[in-house]
């Protein structure tokens, strides 16, 4: 998941990255409005944390900009401003979500997990497909009622995945969400990584949970369990 | 007489009628003194007509012949009456019109002296009466006192005097009732003006105007432009209060984020919690201060017309939003096109709290109805807003205790205490109250009920 973090106070700012970065995320950062509406706007983001008092260019014009533009990624919004006004404005604009300041680091990666979840189509945490599920607040993911041992970027994977269960994602794109900027960028890495994720899940290869489209990417092929 | 209007009509009519009553008296005495004076006149040539015709008969007596020269003294009841005494009183002679008349003795002059007199017959008839004392000297050098009497009725007069009057006073009630018609028109054209202003201020009292127009005659134009200067200095004030405190909040609520960022980057101990309770305590410190109700600092001018059912719209929509994993069906019931008269702000604040409470506590319904109250009006606003869940409510004891700033049932859910407060003290600064009750659906139904604006209330 690539994650953008728009805040001006610097050490606001570092240490939300730090804490995203340490609970799995990709995160890119900008210090104002100018840069992080470029960000916004040109980079690929599952997600962006905006400021709504930002230098340059306001938090609320890069929302109103980018959902302009037709950019649907959930936007959740930290305001020192706790009036309803601009909260409802913020909301109005096009965020999803909202986080006064000031905040819990565990308030923000709560709503940032919902939200990415809820862009999924996902109603909880848990996210159940046929005989897999994915605890998404524990970071465990169970076939039947075994526990799979999983690294953090198999789980990064698995997560991306099934959050968008049902769409097909290139190689490419799992490369550029999963990966930090500056890591090397090798998508024979990906495979790699799908093969095991495949041979952890589904050792006798009876359930196929994820599908390989040739020359388009992969999908997460089980079936959401209804829920609710 | 708090209108102009009225003050100057006023004083306009006791004017004109001191003018008038003082022109009315003047006109009316110079008539009547002026027909006294002929009747006098006429009585006198009378007088002198009688005396000419007296001729000393035989018995060295006067006499006076059967017919006279003035017709009237000849016709009976004529209003003319002659008559000739001697100095005892004896009456010698008396005119035909006199007849079966009694006319009054009255006072006798002093020889040769006239005597005018206002006398009245026995009837009622008042007389104006002119008697002179002579000494007749007959041919044989005796000599007699004789009175002679001219008397003339005064009745016809009088209807004269009194049919002028008539007519003296419905002319000038007409002409003064004319002017006073003339003169209020001209007011109402010269007051226009000031209507106009006083309109105009209404419509920026209910918000369809900004500022006072610039069309008003040159003695306005001051007062017009002064008012438009205040009420933008006005606004700009509220704004820079709002400004002022939005950059308050950022700039102190950042360095708090960061602080509490900073503790969160070291392994938590006693230090830390201790250190994170003292930012809680400022945290809730300012929240509180810098979500007080506007309206205590904005005067009724700079109030705004807030389109309820668009505001509420738009806060089901961005709480629809931030629960959506409750699912909560929201069940809004507002009057077409009622309007908020206050600051939009402080509207979004009633009805997001009550809301966010609302929607924090329920389990899957939320209920807003908005109306107007009973004695609401366009410019003045007046509503009753009501919140209502299917949550576990609020125990009847613990109502009294919520309503105090930061107290909370349930620490649980954060925010609680401090969003009934400020409603509470939302609605107070516009006259309202709050009341908390049991919901129809299980949970806490929140009342908010404000008056209409009274000028004085937006102090």
């Amino acid at each position: 998941m690539r994650l953008l973090v728009i805040e001006d106070d610097a050490t606001l700012r570092e240490s939300l990255v730090k804490g995203l970065g340490k609970a799995g995320f990709a995160v890119e950062q900008a210090a104002d409005g100018r840069e992080g509406l470029y960000c916004a706007q040109e980079y690929p983001v599952d997600l962006a944390i905006i400021d709504l008092g930002l230098p340059e260019v306001s938090g609320l014009d890069i929302i109103r900009t980018v959902r302009a533009e037709g950019k649907t990624y959930p936007i959740l919004i930290l305001t020192a401003r706790d009036r309803w006004e601009d909260k409802v404005d913020g909301l109005s604009a096009g965020a999803d979500d909202y986080v006064v300041k000031p905040f819990h680091f565990e308030e923000v990666s709560a709503r940032v997990n919902a939200l990415l979840r809820r862009s999924g189509g996902w109603a909880t945490s848990q996210l159940d497909a046929g005989p897999v599920s994915l605890n998404m607040s524990r970071q465990e993911l169970k076939v039947g009622d075994d526990a799979i041992e999983l690294t953090s970027f198999e789980y990064k994977i698995i997560e991306y995945l099934m959050l968008r269960a049902g769409q097909v994602i290139s190689k490419s794109e799992l490369t550029d969400r999963l990966y930090d900027q500056d890591f090397e960028r090798d998508s024979n890495v990906i495979e790699v990584f799908i093969g095991r994720l495949r041979k952890k899940m589904d050792p006798d290869n009876s359930i196929k949970p994820i599908e390989t489209l040739r020359g388009r990417g992969y999908r997460f092929a089980l079936e959401r369990n209804q829920s609710d | 007489m708090h209108s102009l209007s009225s003050r100057l009509l006023i004083s306009v009519s006791v004017l004109l009628l001191f003018f008038f009553g003082a022109t009315i008296a003047v006109l009316d005495s110079a008539f009547t003194g002026a027909g006294e004076q002929a009747r006098r006149d006429i009585l006198g040539g009378q007088l002198v007509a009688l005396l000419a015709a007296a001729e000393p008969n035989d018995n060295s007596e006067l006499a006076l012949p059967s017919r006279l020269r003035e017709p009237r003294f000849g016709q009976i009841g004529s209003g003319l009456y002659g008559e000739l005494r001697k100095d005892d009183g004896t009456v010698i002679w008396q005119s035909k019109s006199a007849l079966g008349m009694d006319i009054p003795a009255g006072e006798i002059p002093a020889m040769g002296n006239h005597l005018f007199a206002r006398e009245t017959m026995l009837d009622g008839t008042p007389l104006l009466t002119l008697s002179l004392a002579v000494e007749w000297e007959f041919d044989d050098n005796s000599s007699k006192s004789y009175v002679f009497k001219v008397a003339e009725s005064m009745s016809s007069f009088n209807a004269q005097v009194a049919e002028f009057r008539r007519q003296l006073f419905s002319w000038f009630a007409g002409v003064a009732l004319t002017m006073l018609l003339a003169f209020s028109l001209l007011l109402r054209g010269l007051m226009k003006p000031l209507r106009k202003i006083e309109t105009e201020i209404g419509e920026i009292e209910s918000g369809s105007r900004t500022s006072l127009s610039d069309r008003f005659p040159t003695e306005l134009t001051g007062v017009a432009r002064n008012m438009n200067v205040l009420i933008d200095s006005e606004r700009a004030r509220s704004d820079r209060y709002r400004v002022t405190l939005d950059n308050l909040a950022h700039s102190l609520k950042t360095p708090l984020a960061a602080m509490r960022a900073l503790l969160g980057d070291r392994p938590s101990d006693e230090f830390g919690n201790r250190f994170n309770e003292q930012i809680d305590r400022m945290d809730e410190i300012v929240r509180y201060q810098l979500r007080k109700p506007a309206a205590s600092v904005v005067d009724k001018l700079v109030l705004q017309s807030v389109d309820v059912e668009k505001e509420v719209a738009r806060l089901i929509d961005g709480l629809g939003k931030v629960y959506r994993d409750k699912g909560i069906v929201f069940d809004a019931s507002v009057k077409a096109g009622l309007q908020f008269r206050g600051d939009s702000g402080d509207f979004l604040e009633l009805a997001g709290n009550l809301l966010d409470n609302a929607c924090k506590w329920c389990a899957h319904r939320v209920r807003i109805k908005v109306a107007p109250s009973a004695s609401a009006t366009a410019v003045a606003g007046g509503m009753v807003l009501s919140v209502s869940d299917d949550g576990p409510g609020i125990p009847e004891d613990a109502a009294g205790v919520m309503m105090q700033r930061g107290m909370r049932l349930d620490e649980s859910t954060p925010g609680h205490g401090i969003g009934l407060a400020v409603v509470k003290d939302i609605a107070r600064s516009y006259g309202g109250h709050l009341s908390i009750q049991k919901s129809k659906m299980g949970g806490a139904k929140i009342i908010v009920s404000i008056p209409p604006l009274t000028s004085a209330q937006a102090k």
